[in-house]
This record gives structure tokens, C-alpha cells and sequence, in this order.
């Protein structure tokens, strides 16, 4: 792939810029980045989902164009989603030829043959699934399996995996990445997506690292150790002078006991007992990559999620299983990482989405009083210097605009405790800092701060106390003084070291 | 079961709407001539009836604006179910039980005060619509079973059950059709615009929708009806009880059925009769989506509604066409209307020359 | 025994009965599993029965009349189907509006061509072609249910086992219900799912357009409204049917027979017939509801 770029208006973010990837024949390539460096955009690209504004796909000396998920495969090119594209409702045998089925007498599904075909790849390559087994019986690993069966079934030679192990177990790790070898043994070529980097020095054999939309090092994964590609990856620390006054906790706010969270059918725990405490006028981040349980822990603190196990503590009260409305009452304010969709209400007006965490407070016998809202949201967008209009959708203000709409809205709840999760994810630097000086004004007025983030230069800033997750569990915990590094905070990360194991 | 009916967000551009509102119309009227140039064998009579026709005097004029008044109830009761993305399918029956229930109750206190019994007979069609429409909100609530299809299937076992009543126990035995007994003097509204049936009704469907309109933009329940109905995740998010705004918008949207049944029998009629009320629970959903769920635009919706169908009746009168002419306009408006691709081209040629 | 010549008159009776809820459930099956839901059955049902007879009058010919009508009603489907589907209306709106269309089109067609909107008699039309077989039939339950119809009944049954046979054994079936259960699955596979969901609201056509026909063509005239809310009832038949050809068929049986009995009823017995004709819609709300709290229980899936 040759000078790629992508640019998506609707959110206006530039996913690739002038990317150049080289995968060579028979290898295992790993593209690894954080969250957001543009590398499923990269391969939705390969895989014909998405067209590239500029640049050029060139497969075993040919440029090609490529159109649809069809034209890839006929070019010998199929990918496995993270989340699975298939239809749970059918056999193993009825996804995999979905689409190019056997026939018979030119009219008729020929099921004998399907079966017959499909059980004749499964056993080439040594997979563990049955091809006559409901798609909806199986476990996630085996799915995985199936989504790899209907590529290689399309006689595919280079298959994508897309995050392949981030939903498994680790005994299904370890059976994916022996389908893989035996796979490479049998001529195939590989590009795997991941930031989790054991992975990519167990099973890879060349690197490529992205950082925000651009590949910053292709290396040989024998000549590099886990630490560089970690600093690789986040880059460098980009420090910002943030006045931090001593910290000085107070007693405990939030505390988690032992939380789980399990979902069924799925055998690793999103959530794996966790124990956790805030204390007033204190910031403890919880750092990790995504999809190691941050998003998890964020449903759970706020209520949205009922733990499977394990008790919530706020100010000393249990609040296990309360539903979100009385976690509300309990006066908690919540900046979400889906300001979108959780966060905002984009075809509501800005005043409406303004006051929709104490519009309690504006009432009076049920009925609004509407220069007590105006008074609230004037005062609210001086004070935060918001522009614009208070009458118009929120969905028609900038991605800036649109956070400091409910960082102002969250802070003005008497909240003893703020969850913060991705406040500056996608913001421009200016954003960015103005949410970092808001968060530090809390933790002056001695108010709990969680703040859940994947961007470590943020937990760095500004948290007291660091907490790493990787793969739902709590691995390291630390006192963010000069003993630490990011690179040391960065393997803890990806899963290079694990104080609890 | 799957539905794929999309839980749509309005636009809320009042100009592109009434600006693709407009065009939609021009296209529905420009059918209706040439149909009328291929059906009539005098089109400019039948054309000038059609457009005209509810204009010409006091009796189709007052007659037009009455037949709009269970459409106001209707089309408010289902614009709530909507705004609140829960679906009201049972408007039928829900305004035929509530008719006859207006009418049992009016029948069972034949001497009773005017004003107390009167209310009593709009409070039980209230109760009774809100009942049945409640029930699906419950259901949904409780086990997440599908209102759409469950406030159907219980409208239509009450529509025969209806029947049944009005043919059988409280069917007039003075006369051969199937109506029940005529409702005492007292209970009759007003009528203020005669000779039509126009009563004082009207005043009563525009001051609901005012009230609704309140409701909806200026009250609690009617703030988190519209936070839940546009984005369920962040009203939980903001601390609202979301399982609630299943089941009170489907409360409210029955009552206003119900009282489309009640003022149908009490203003008009003043009796149930077999059938009397079909189509009044569809055409309620058809004047809710021209109105975008507005409470306000409801009432010229409604009236646009009740033109149509008088401008047919009048074509029918004097002309050479039938009424059912009606049903094909206000069939291709609904077409035009719920066609997004339509909308997003009109707006997308608005921004254009802007 | 009775006059008839049949054991079992009530469900003889509901056999003819339950083809025209057979019929148009079928073909709102193909809507169904592509998740659409086709209420539009209805006015697709009135379309083909309106243009049936009149063709079949005209052309004195009961085939070109059913061919006709089956052709337009199709072409409805078409302008049904391309603005759902490609104009992005809401199906369920569109579903209404080809409703209203069709009882407003027949009613004014009808008062054009004869000059009147009410029932409309066709007194040369052929008479529908059936199977008597005067010894088979005097076996009880077998004569009862399979003998004597006339040649829709039949066909109706054939297009069951055909339907199912596509349903089932075909990659277009196949596509179909992938469809249903996981559009994204088939675009992932660079299958576009408006394809497999407009061939199927034609499907849909073609068999309403059958059932129509049965309606007109058996009564010798056109009612204005005739199919009252058999459409509908016919949606419900697929759910209650549990989605499947053969189930679709008992709920159309229970749906026939209800009908055939309320006609018998209503001179035997003392339940009014009203109640009788509301059974299946308590029934299928009860069974519904009953659905959903086993799915709760056994999912426990949150509400939100």
C-alpha cells in the first residue's frame, strides 16, 4: 500500500496520512498503535470497505482496485472483523459458504457438499470446530475460527485479523496463534492488528507502528524488544506545565471491593475483581489500552452496568445494584468516553442537554421555570467560555464545543465525586488543556477525581495515584512520583510485566 | 421479533420542513388533477369541487372543521407515542371503546346533571383508551414485548368486542341498524355553527393541543418523555428513569384516543355506531407525521386532513367521482412524506442555494 | 353425515377459508425473515383481488385474470418495495400508505368502470374449477380436508412446500434469512441485503395477489374492503406460525377454522360471534406476551 490517506469529514479526523505499508509474502506482519492511530482504517481500506482518498494498492507487482469485500476476496485478500460478521442463527458449514454456496442441479443449496468442503478446510489447517454446529453454540474462540475458515474457504492468501485476541481466553490465544503458524507453514500471509506487544513478539515476524494516522517504524521483530515498540507507540512524553499543588486525601469516596463483571458466553471476565479506592481532593487514573476493561469499569462505577460481583462503596454506603437514576441522586458527576451517544443528546437543544443531570433543581410544580435555566446555562457558558448558541441542536457544535458542554454540566452538580473517562480523546490542544486545568481545579477544592484513560501523557499529568488494567485485571499500582517512568507505566500496559500474577 | 420500523430523529429546521412539507403536497395535489383529468368527464367541475368544494358554504365549511376534531385527538395522542419512540398501533380500537364507553356511560345516567355525567362518560373513554395502551407500555416495560404489535393485536380483539356491544346488548332496539340507543339531550355539545354539526368541541381539541404543547416542551415529564424518546443511553446517563417513558407515553397517547372517541359520540353523533369511528386511529398517525410530532402543528394538520376528505365529498356531491379519491392523496402524502431520501435531496438543494 | 356430504362441514369449510390467510402469510414469510415488517399485506391482498376479477370477467378467462391480477399487484409491491427500500421511507409508513392506496384505487377504479362503489357482481365469470371426488370424500378427516376444494386451495399448497423448499434449500433462501438475522454478515460478504429485501416484498406481491384473487373470484364479485383486515391477520398467522411455512399454515387453519366456526356458531351456539372472531387475536397477544417473558427469564436481558 503506497502513500494512503483518509480523511473522515463527519468527524473530522484524519484516520491516514500518506501511510506506506509493505507486507511481504509468507510473513506474519503486526501493525501495532493506540487506539485512534488509524490502523482498522488502514485495512478496511485493503479490504475494499472503505476507499482512500489518495494512494495506491499494489498486490504481487499489479495496482489493483478495490471496490468491495467481493473484489477482495477474488484477489485473494480476506479479513476477520473484531466484532464477528456472522449469523449466529446458521450452522458452521451454512457461514462459511454464505454467499459463493455449492449448488446442486444448478438450483437447489447443496448442504452434503457444504458440510463435506468446509469440514475439509477445518481439518487442513487444524481447527476445532464441528462444520454442522449452530454459529450461536459456540464459544467466542471458536467463532474466531469460523470468521478464519470462511476467509480461507474464499481461497484467501493473505488474511487480516483485526484485534483477534482481544476477546479471548488465553488458552484460545494460544490455539489461535498455533492456527496461525501452521497456517504460515501452509504459504499463507498474515497482517494481525494489535497494541497488545508480547503478542506481537511471540507470533510476529515484521512490525509496522502508527501514530496518529501515520506509520512512525516498520522493523524486524527479532531486533526489537517490547520496551521500544512501547515508546514507540506513545511517543514522546508530551508534558505540560500544570500547576500541581501537594496532595493532600481526604477520607475515602468510591470504593470498589472485589468487582467481576461477566457477560455469558463469554469466559474471560470483562471485569476481574478489581479493588479500588478514591479518596477526596485526590486523582487516581486508571491507565490501559483499550478494550482491557477501562469502558467496563466506566459502566460499572456509574451504574450504567450491574457488577456480576463484588460491592461498591460510595461516602461508606453500599451502592451495588442501584439502577443509574439513584446513582445520579447521589449527586456523582460523569464526563463518558461516548460524548456522542451517552455524553449528549445530539438532535436536543444545548440548553436542553445542559440541565439534563439536575434538571430537578429548575422545577416548580412540575413545570420548568425558564429563566432559572437561562440564568444557569448563560453563567455556565461564560464561565467555560463556550460559544454559540443555546438554542440550536448540540450536534451542531464542534467536538470541543460539545465536551465543554458537559464538563460544564457535570461540574456544576455538587458532585463529592467526578469520573472522568477519555475527556480528551479527539480534542484539540487547546481542549485538552482547558479540560486538564478544570480537573486540577477539582482535585483543589477537594473533590474525588477517577480519571479513566488510554492516554497515558493525561494519567501522567495529572493523576496522584496510577492504576494500570490490562485484560480486566489491576496489574500495577502506583504512586506517580519520579520513581516512575512511562515507559515503565507502558509495559505494565501491554501486558509485559504484571505485578499480580 | 425484529422490527425494522426506524426510531427516527426529526429534523427540527421549521423552513426545510415546511418547505419539503410544500413540495410534498404540490406533488400529491398534481396526482390528484391529473386523476381527476383521467377519471371525470368534466375534470374542471370536479377539480374546482375538489379544491373549493369545502369553502362553498356554512354546512361543508363547519362540517370540514368538526371532522377535524377526533383527528386533533388522534393525531396528539399518537404524536406523544412518537415523541417518545414507543409506538401506538391500537388507535382504533382505543377510539372505539373509548366512544363506547362515553356512550354506556351516558346511556347508564340518563337524568343525571350534563356537566357530571358528561365528565364521568370522558373520563371512563379516557380511562378505558389509556387501559389498553397502558397494557402494551406495561408489557414492554416488564418483558420488552413489542408494542407495536401488541397494541394492534389487542385493537383488533376490542374492535370485535365493540362490535359485539353495539349490535348486541346496547343495540337500539327501536331501529333496524346497528347503533345503540341515542345519548340523553344534556350530554350533546353545543353545536355553534349551524346547519353544520360543528359543536363547541373544537375549542376544547385546540386548547388540548396547546396543553400538549406545554407538556411537551415546558415539564418535567414532558422533558424526560423527549430526552428518553431521542436517546435512551443519555437519559440514563442524566439519572431518568427510563422504563418509565415506556409506559406513560403509551398511557397518554391511548387517552387522547380514547377522548377522540368520547367527543365523536358526544359532539356528533350521540350514539355509537357499528364502525363509526374506523379510520380515525390510522388517519391520527398519518396527521402526526405530517405535524413531525408537533402538538401545535397537529391542528392545521388535522384540518389539512379533514380538507382533503370534505373536497372529495363535495367532488363526489356535485361531480362525477367518488370520495375514495381521498384515500389515494392522502396515500401518496404519506409515501412523499416518509420518504427520507426525498427530504435529505430538498434540504441538500436548500443548503445549495443558500 | 349431513347434506354436505362431509363428516366434518366446520373444518371442510375452514380448509376453503384459511387459503386466502395462507397465501398472503406466506409471502409476508420472505418479508419477515429479510426483518421487514410487511404490513402493507393488506393492500396488496385488495389489489389482487379487485384486478383478478375484472380481468377474469373481461377476458372470460379465469388464468389471464389471475395472471393479471398477480401482475399488478406486483408492479404495487414494486413502487411499495423501491420506495422503502431506495427512497429510505420508513417501511412501516410506506406499509400504510400502499394500504390506504389500494382501498382508495379499487373504490374509484370501481366507480369508474361501473359506475357504482358498491358490491359489484360478475355474472358470466367461469366458475373456479374444483376436485370432487364424491367416494374419497365420505372418508372422515381425510374427504374433510383434502377433498372437494376448488383449484386454489391446491395451488396454495403448493406454494407452501415451494416456498419452503426456497426458504430452505436454496443460496437464495439462504441469503435471505442471513439477511433477517444479521444484515451486516452479508455485507460483509459484499452482498447488498436491499436486493434480497426487495425480491422479497415482490414474493409478497405475487402471493397477495393469488389470495386476492381466491377472495373475488370464489364470491363471483368485488366488495369494496374485502379482504377485512386479513392481511393483518395474516401477519399475525407468521408470528404465531413461528415464522416457519408449515407452522404458518396450522396458524391459518386456526384462523380458518375460527372463521368456519363462527359461521356455524352463530346459528349453534350462544357465544356471539364477535367473541369468536376476537379468539385468535387474544390468543396471539397472550402467546406473544408469553414469548417475551420466557426470552426475559431465560435471557435476562435488561430493558432499558
Amino acid at each position: 500500500m503506497e502513500g494512503i490517506s483518509k480523511y473522515f469529514p463527519e468527524n473530522r479526523v484524519q484516520a491516514n496520512r500518506n501511510v506506506n505499508l509493505v507486507v511481504k509474502k509468507n510473513e506474519i506482519h503486526a501493525i501495532v498503535g493506540e487506539n485512534g492511530a488509524g490502523k482498522s482504517t488502514l485495512m478496511k481500506i485493503l479490504y475494499g470497505l472503505e476507499r482512500p482518498d489518495k494512494g495506491r494498492i499494489v498486490l504481487n507487482g499489479k495496482q489493483v482496485s478495490i471496490h468491495s469485500p467481493m473484489d477482495a476476496n477474488r484477489l485473494g485478500i480476506g479479513m476477520v472483523h473484531q466484532h464477528f460478521r456472522l449469523i449466529r442463527e446458521f450452522t458452521v458449514a451454512e457461514n462459511v459458504v454464505l454467499g459463493i454456496e455449492p449448488k446442486k442441479n444448478g438450483l437447489f443449496f447443496n448442504r452434503d457438499k457444504s458440510v463435506r468442503d468446509v469440514r475439509s478446510v477445518i481439518e487442513k489447517y487444524g481447527f476445532n470446530i464441528n462444520s454442522e454446529s449452530r454459529v450461536a453454540d459456540l464459544t467466542v474462540g471458536q467463532m474466531q475460527q469460523v470468521e478464519i475458515v470462511k476467509m480461507l474457504y474464499r481461497k484467501a492468501d493473505l488474511l487480516i485479523l483485526d484485534e483477534p485476541t482481544s476477546v479471548l481466553t488465553e488458552q484460545e490465544i494460544n490455539r489461535l496463534f498455533d492456527n496461525i503458524r501452521e497456517l504460515k507453514n501452509q504459504g499463507k500471509t498474515f497482517i494481525i492488528i494489535t497494541h497488545k506487544l508480547d503478542e506481537v513478539k511471540e507470533i510476529s515476524d515484521r512490525v509496522t507502528v502508527m501514530r496518529r494516522g501515520e506509520v512512525v517504524a516498520v522493523k524486524e521483530t527479532e531486533n526489537v524488544d517490547q520496551k521500544e515498540l512501547a515508546k514507540l507507540m506513545v511517543g514522546k512524553s508530551v508534558l505540560f506545565k500544570l500547576k500541581k499543588d501537594p496532595v493532600s486525601p481526604g477520607a475515602v469516596v468510591l470504593e470498589l471491593k472485589n468487582v467481576s463483571l461477566k457477560l455469558k458466553r463469554q469466559e474471560r471476565p470483562l471485569l476481574d475483581r478489581i479493588d479500588l479506592k478514591v479518596r477526596a481532593g485526590e486523582i487516581v487514573g486508571v491507565a490501559g489500552v483499550g478494550g482491557n476493561g477501562l469502558g467496563e469499569l466506566e459502566d460499572v462505577v456509574t451504574g450504567l452496568f450491574k457488577v456480576s460481583e463484588g460491592e461498591i462503596f460510595y461516602k461508606g454506603e453500599n451502592i451495588t445494584g442501584l439502577p443509574a437514576s439513584k446513582f445520579r441522586e447521589k449527586e456523582l458527576g460523569y464526563v463518558p468516553a461516548d460524548r456522542l451517544n451517552r455524553g449528549s443528546c445530539l438532535d436536543s437543544t444545548v440548553r436542553e442537554n445542559m440541565i439534563i443531570t439536575r434538571h430537578h433543581d429548575f422545577l416548580k410544580a412540575g413545570v420548568f421555570n425558564q429563566k432559572k435555566i437561562s440564568v444557569f446555562v448563560n453563567n455556565l457558558f461564560k464561565s467555560y467560555s463556550i460559544t454559540g448558541d443555546t438554542s440550536v441542536p448540540i450536534g451542531t457544535l464542534s467536538g470541543g464545543n460539545i465536551q465543554k458542554v458537559i464538563l460544564a454540566r457535570e461540574l456544576a452538580t455538587n458532585a463529592e465525586l467526578i469520573i472522568f473517562s477519555e475527556p480528551t480523546w479527539g480534542l484539540d490542544v487547546a481542549s485538552g488543556e482547558f479540560v486538564y486545568e478544570n480537573i486540577l481545579k477539582l482535585r483543589k477544592n477537594g473533590i474525588a477525581v477517577l480519571l479513566i484513560s488510554s492516554n497515558l501523557d493525561e494519567i501522567m499529568n495529572l493523576a496522584d495515584r496510577i492504576v494500570v488494567m490490562y485484560r480486566g485485571r489491576i496489574t500495577g499500582r502506583f504512586t506517580n512520583d519520579k520513581s516512575i517512568s512511562k515507559a515503565l507505566i507502558g509495559e505494565y500496559m501491554m501486558g509485559v510485566r504484571n505485578d499480580f500474577n | 421479533m425484529k422490527l425494522i420500523v426506524k426510531r427516527k430523529k426529526n429534523p427540527e429546521n421549521i423552513f426545510v420542513n415546511i418547505f419539503s412539507l410544500s413540495v410534498t403536497m404540490g406533488i400529491a395535489f398534481l396526482i390528484v388533477i391529473v386523476l381527476i383529468l383521467f377519471l371525470s368527464k368534466d375534470p374542471a367541475k370536479t377539480i374546482r369541487y375538489f379544491f373549493i368544494g369545502p369553502f362553498l358554504n356554512r354546512y361543508y365549511f363547519g362540517n370540514m372543521l368538526n371532522s377535524a376534531i377526533p383527528l386533533i385527538f388522534t393525531g396528539l395522542g399518537i404524536a406523544i407515542a412518537f415523541k417518545a419512540s414507543t409506538f401506538n398501533l391500537g388507535g382504533e380500537g382505543q377510539v372505539y371503546s373509548g366512544a363506547l364507553a362515553a356512550t354506556a356511560v351516558c346511556l347508564a345516567l340518563p337524568e343525571a346533571n350534563g356537566f357530571i355525567g358528561g365528565s364521568l362518560a370522558i373520563l371512563a373513554a379516557i380511562g378505558v383508551g389509556a387501559v389498553l395502551a397502558g397494557l402494551s407500555g406495561l408489557f414492554k416495560m416488564k418483558w420488552g414485548t413489542d408494542e407495536l404489535i401488541s397494541s394492534f393485536l389487542i385493537s383488533g380483539a376490542v374492535v370485535l368486542i365493540v362490535n359485539y356491544f353495539i349490535t348486541g346488548p346496547m343495540d337500539d332496539p327501536a331501529n333496524n341498524l346497528l347503533t345503540t340507543r341515542e345519548i340523553a339531550k344534556q350530554y350533546r355539545f353545543m353545536q355553534i355553527f349551524p346547519p353544520s354539526k360543528l359543536d363547541i368541541s373544537i375549542f376544547f381539541a385546540v386548547l388540548t393541543a396547546f396543553l400538549v404543547f406545554f407538556f411537551m416542551f415546558y415539564t418535567h415529564w414532558g422533558y424526560e418523555m423527549r430526552m428518553c424518546g431521542l436517546n435512551r443511553e443519555f437519559s440514563r446517563y442524566g439519572g431518568i428513569k427510563v422504563k418509565f417513558y415506556l409506559v406513560l407515553p403509551m398511557i397518554l397517547s391511548g387517552s387522547f384516543q380514547g377522548l377522540a372517541g368520547a367527543v365523536s359520540v358526544m359532539g356528533t353523533y350521540h350514539m355509537s355506531v357499528k364502525g363509526f369511528s374506523f379510520g380515525m386511529g390510522w388517519n391520527g398517525i398519518a396527521v402526526a407525521l405530517i405535524a413531525r410530532n408537533n402538538p401545535l402543528a397537529v391542528i392545521p394538520a388535522a384540518i389539512f386532513f379533514a380538507y382533503i376528505e370534505a373536497g372529495a365529498s363535495a367532488a363526489m356531491i356535485h361531480s362525477d367521482v367518488t370520495f375514495e379519491i381521498a384515500a389515494i392523496v392522502e396515500s401518496i402524502i404519506y409515501f412523499l412524506i416518509t420518504a427520507q431520501a426525498l427530504k435529505d435531496f430538498i434540504r441538500y438543494r436548500k443548503r445549495r442555494t443558500e | 353425515m349431513n347434506e354436505s356430504g362431509y363428516y366434518f362441514p366446520v373444518i371442510h369449510n375452514a380448509v376453503g377459508i384459511m387459503t386466502p390467510f395462507l397465501l398472503a402469510a406466506i409471502g409476508g414469510l420472505f418479508t419477515e425473515l429479510t426483518g421487514m415488517l410487511n404490513i402493507a399485506l393488506e393492500g396488496l391482498m385488495l389489489i389482487g383481488a379487485f384486478f383478478s376479477v375484472i380481468f377474469a370477467a373481461s377476458t372470460g378467462s379465469l388464468f389471464l385474470g389471475v395472471l393479471f391480477g398477480i401482475v399488478i399487484t406486483m408492479f404495487i409491491a414494486l413502487i411499495f418495495g423501491l420506495i422503502s427500500l431506495y427512497l429510505k421511507a420508513d417501511i412501516f409508513i410506506s406499509g400504510l400508505a400502499t394500504n390506504l392506496l389500494a382501498s382508495g384505487l379499487t373504490v374509484v377504479l370501481a366507480f369508474k368502470i361501473f359506475g357504482n362503489k358498491g358490491v359489484i357482481l360478475f355474472k358470466n365469470l367461469p366458475e373456479l374449477p374444483s376436485l370432487n371426488i364424491p367416494f374419497l370424500q365420505k372418508i372422515p378427516m381425510f374427504g374433510d380436508i383434502f377433498i372437494g376444494h376448488n383449484i386454489f386451495v391446491y395451488l396454495s399448497w403448493l406454494i407452501v412446500i415451494i416456498a419452503a423448499v426456497v426458504i430452505y434449500k436454496t443460496p437464495f433462501g439462504m441469503r435471505l434469512r442471513g439477511t433477517g438475522y444479521n444484515p451486516r454478515a452479508i455485507t460483509a460478504l459484499g452482498l447488498k441485503p436491499r436486493n434480497y429485501q426487495l425480491a422479497a416484498i415482490l414474493i409478497s406481491g405475487f402471493t397477495c395477489g393469488i389470495a386476492g384473487a381466491v377472495l373475488t373470484l370464489n364470491l363471483g364479485a368485488f366488495v369494496p374492503n374485502i379482504t377485512s383486515g386479513r392481511g393483518w391477520i395474516a401477519l399475525v398467522a407468521i408470528y404465531l406460525g413461528n415464522k416457519n411455512p408449515f407452522g404458518i399454515v396450522i396458524a391459518s387453519f386456526v384462523f380458518g377454522f375460527s372463521e368456519s366456526f363462527s359461521n356455524y356458531a352463530q346459528g349453534a351456539t350462544k357465544i356471539p360471534a364477535d367473541f369468536i372472531l376476537a379468539f385468535p387475536y387474544i390468543i396471539t397477544v397472550v402467546a406473544m406476551i408469553g414469548y417475551s417473558v420466557w426470552k426475559y427469564y431465560k435471557e435476562n436481558r435488561k430493558v432499558f
